[in-house]
């Protein structure tokens, strides 16, 4: 009996457990039959939709993935023009007024904005410096980053007057507002809203506001009529993420995706046989360059890192390894930039770097390489692969240097920056960086340069730069810290603190209906008002 | 049965503890951490003492053990913790995925079935002949194609040249039926195979023999009685590379930009975002040990020689 009853509940579980499963497929199966019946007559629908509603809507297909629209910790938002920072850049990387019509420095630490008259949030709400103050409280609050980097010690709002107190003399801070992760946004919209829902639709000041959003797919971007500057010209944006390059090519020649950024570089050439679509290549800027290990003896010798300068065959790296989207370097910063170096690229020399060597104390040993006190020069380089282009730079480097007779081992290591901080015996390696993400070379040189600094693994520390540094850390004019950046950028030169190799292009797919767009070197202004398909 | 649950589910517990254990030690020990991605170091003047401040902030410098017992405490409470890079609780961004990947899975599934379960029917009918040999040529084929190739080429194929289906993205039918076929088509490739053995091992059974005495319909033997012995080293198979099957999906996730949990599991695995790894880990465990759990109970029904809960065969 009791075995009988034990019997019919194990079945009863079994079965139970069973249909548990079964109504798990079931739903997993049923959610897509549904999609699919309500969807699927959007795909069969699509093209027919996109020909009737041309000039209304444009599909864009960004290469980064985003899970959340959270304003302060996303860029996506800025880039995709829902919010507005109160500084913008132009195209020639230059600072303009944007949400803050205009700004001047009361004293050292202390700065007056004006806001923008007439702009309105897509709640309707009018912008004014409390909203702003609200904003950039909130923004300082949940990111930490931008709390280190805005230094805010105190901020008054009176009408459209804001006045930002530093907790030290920033003279570039006007520059750190151009930062993606400051966008202003409607603080009052997200106390109605809650948080979770805001960080899925924030309301900022943008040409458009968001209509949906599917994280890590796509955000549906409808126009804000009000829009200050004038409503766009597109009724709707789709900003798509796809992770993976030659999908984005694809989707472009498929003539699904009317932007495609960051293709691959092997892409370029198929796309450009296609008469309905254009590739734009552009510096931006980033650079790929070479670190020196100063902590070891060999690498002290500023003449074996000049000699290792000469060993770069730039030219080669940006037209065989980067398939010619790159261009040379000849300095941290780009040459576009306002404060980039003028100064030809140094060419390969493989002559001059061994009398460098020879200069230094290394002689040819009877194996054929230079060797030191008997011992031959071999130096290790680490690259990672999280920059496909690196470890084929590194290889390039390594065969050049063999011709002369210094033997370089490139190890590749999975977390780089880890491995450079963790480890002091390693004497070259590959990296790259943005160098003036805000139009301003002044963060990089404070990162990269300066003892403590988070770019600075080896803790390269040089007298007559880090003067120069302080120096333009406590000026304001711009002309005069575009002077004392080149003076830093000379004196990296000079000394061989690091060796630039290239500036990697931005490689942008597009459709040639899309009209009033060209990408910016800064890539943050991807969507705007002006935008339009023809 | 019911002991075999219980017995289960008593492992299940030993299993997650060991499991979220050794990752936990695993990914520690592994260079890096966080901190430089949350400080946005490559864009921000960031110190090396802003760094430490915020490693100090977060607990990195504690022991590990110390910081495994802080999670377990959450984890009691049913806390899975907070992403630190997303801001948002582990257990609401698994959730946010999981549908997305069970679809993925069910849908591959499908197409798994309904490409492996012909071949491999026909293969065994009529072994060492042509149908066999047209089988096992796309078995191979199925099974070296990298997934990420196969998904471009039907990218390329469907999408740019026919301009059937979409290249990416979810929502519609038509959006899941490349993934789909991807992921299927590789796995049918092996279950093809197995199935093919498996009914060839059955149909020499003297059972079949007997049926066949009876003057059973040859079609009913196959179906009925072979099929169902030959299932149960498939359904093996299955249960076993089932982990496979959920975290196995990232590439066709990242080609075909699906928002599923392998994408999310392999992002926190690169920025070390421990608490979403943990989180990952034990959600696959927990999978993979029920699974397991349904393909034991469905021996049984399966095959009426294996009785669960009695005496050795449990």
């Amino acid at each position: 009996m009791l075995l009988l009853k034990e019997n019919k509940r194990n079945k009863r579980l079994f079965f139970t457990i069973l249909l548990l499963v079964l109504s798990m497929v079931v739903a997993g199966c049923g959610k897509s039959a549904n999609s699919s019946s309500e969807t699927g007559n959007t795909g069969q629908n699509a093209t027919a939709a996109a020909e009737n509603k041309a000039g209304k809507t444009l599909t864009l297909l960004y290469h980064f993935k985003s899970g959340s629209l959270d304003p302060h910790n996303d860029y996506i938002v800025l880039k995709a023009g829902v919010v507005e920072t109160l500084v913008r850049m132009d195209d020639k990387l230059e600072l303009q007024p944007w949400l803050a019509s205009k700004w001047e420095s009361v004293d050292d630490s202390t700065w007056r904005f004006t806001i923008r008259e007439g702009v309105t949030f897509h709640s309707g709400a009018k912008l004014d410096a409390a909203a702003v103050k609200a904003s950039l409280e909130r923004g300082i609050g949940v990111n930490k980053a931008l709390d280190t980097t805005l230094k805010i010690a105190s901020m008054k709002a009176e009408g459209q007057e804001l006045t930002i107190t530093t907790t030290e003399p920033l003279p570039a801070f006007p520059s750190e507002l151009v930062n993606p992760y400051s966008g202003i946004i409607d603080v009052a919209a997200e106390k109605t809203m809650g948080t979770e829902a805001f960080n899925k639709a924030p309301v900022g000041t943008g040409p458009f506001q968001i209509k949906g959003f599917t994280p890590n797919m796509e955000i549906n971007l409808a126009r804000y009529d009000s829009y200050w500057d004038g409503a766009a010209l597109l009724e709707e944006i789709k900003f798509k993420f796809n992770e993976d390059g030659n999908v984005r090519a694809l989707a472009l020649q498929a003539k699904e995706a009317d932007l495609a950024f960051q293709l691959p570089a092997e892409m370029v050439d198929v796309i450009k046989q296609d008469q309905n679509l254009k590739i734009e290549s552009l510096a931006g800027l980033r650079a790929h360059f070479l670190l020196y290990n100063q902590q070891q003896p060999a690498l002290k010798d500023v003449l074996v890192r000049q000699a290792l300068d000469l060993l770069i065959d730039r030219e080669s790296m940006a037209k065989d390894v980067m398939l010619g989207n790159a261009s040379a370097a000849n300095g941290p910063f780009n040459a576009n930039l306002p404060f980039g170096s003028q100064e030809a690229v140094q060419p390969l020399d493989t002559e001059k770097a061994k009398q460098l060597l020879e200069q230094a104390g290394y002689a040819q040993g009877s194996s054929g390489k230079l060797e030191k006190d008997g011992k031959p020069l071999t130096l290790e380089v680490i690259t990672y692969k999280g920059r496909p282009e690196l470890p084929l730079i590194a290889q390039l480097l390594q065969s050049d240097a063999a011709k002369i007779g210094v033997t370089l081992t490139i190890k590749t290591v999975e977390n780089v920056d880890t491995y450079l901080r963790d480890n002091n015996d390693w004497n070259l390696a590959t990296y790259s960086n943005l160098t003036a993400p805000r139009g301003d070379g002044g963060f990089f040189l404070n990162s990269a340069f300066i003892v403590g600094g988070s770019l600075n693994p080896a803790n390269i520390s040089n007298d007559e730069l880090s003067a120069i540094i302080a120096q333009l850390n406590a000026t304001g004019d711009v002309a005069e810290r575009v002077k004392l950046t080149q003076a830093a950028a000379a004196v990296i030169k000079a000394q061989a603190l690091h060796s630039y190799a290239v500036y990697p292009n931005i490689i942008v797919g597009m459709n040639k209906k899309v009209t009033g767009w060209t990408p910016g070197p800064e890539e943050y202004y991807l969507v705007t008002n002006k935008m339009d398909v023809s | 049965m019911l002991q075999l649950i219980k017995k289960r589910l008593i492992q299940l517990v030993f299993v997650l503890f060991i499991l979220s254990l050794v990752i936990f030690i695993l990914m520690k020990l592994a260079p890096g951490d966080p901190v430089l991605t949350l400080l946005h170091a490559d864009e921000m003047s960031i110190t090396q003492a802003d760094e430490a401040a915020l490693r100090e902030e977060l607990g990195f410098d504690q022991p590990v053990l110390v910081q495994y017992g802080k999670w377990m405490l959450g984890l009691i409470r049913l806390d899975l913790g907070t992403s630190y890079l997303k801001g948002r609780p582990v257990l609401d961004e698994l959730l946010d995925k999981l549908p997305a990947t069970i679809q993925l899975t069910a849908s591959g599934l499908a197409v798994m079935v309904a490409i492996a379960l012909p071949l491999g029917l026909i293969a065994s009918r009529y072994p060492n002949r042509w149908p066999d040999h047209v089988s096992r040529i796309l078995a191979l084929v199925g099974a070296s194609i990298p997934s990420f190739w196969m998904g471009l080429l039907l990218i390329y194929l469907f999408s740019l040249k026919l301009g059937w289906l979409p290249t990416s993205g979810k929502g519609s039918f038509a959006h899941m039926i490349l993934p789909s076929i991807t992921l299927g088509f590789a796995m049918a490739a092996v279950y093809a195979r197995l199935l093919r053995s498996g009914l060839l091992d059955s149909l020499s059974q003297d059972y079949i023999k007997a049926a066949r005495a009876r003057g059973l319909a040859e079609r009913r033997i196959l179906m009925g009685h072979a099929l169902r012995a030959a299932l149960l080293p498939v359904i093996t198979v299955f249960g076993v590379s089932f982990g496979n099957l959920l975290a196995g999906s990232v590439v066709i996730e990242t080609l075909f930009a699906w928002p599923g949990l392998g994408s999310l599991a392999l992002e926190a695995i690169f920025e070390r975002d421990y608490p979403i790894i943990q989180g990952y880990v034990l959600a696959t465990g927990l999978f993979v040990v029920v699974v397991n759990l349904l393909v034991d109970l469905s021996y049984s029904l399966l095959d009426p020689r294996i009785r669960l809960g009695k005496g050795a065969s449990s």
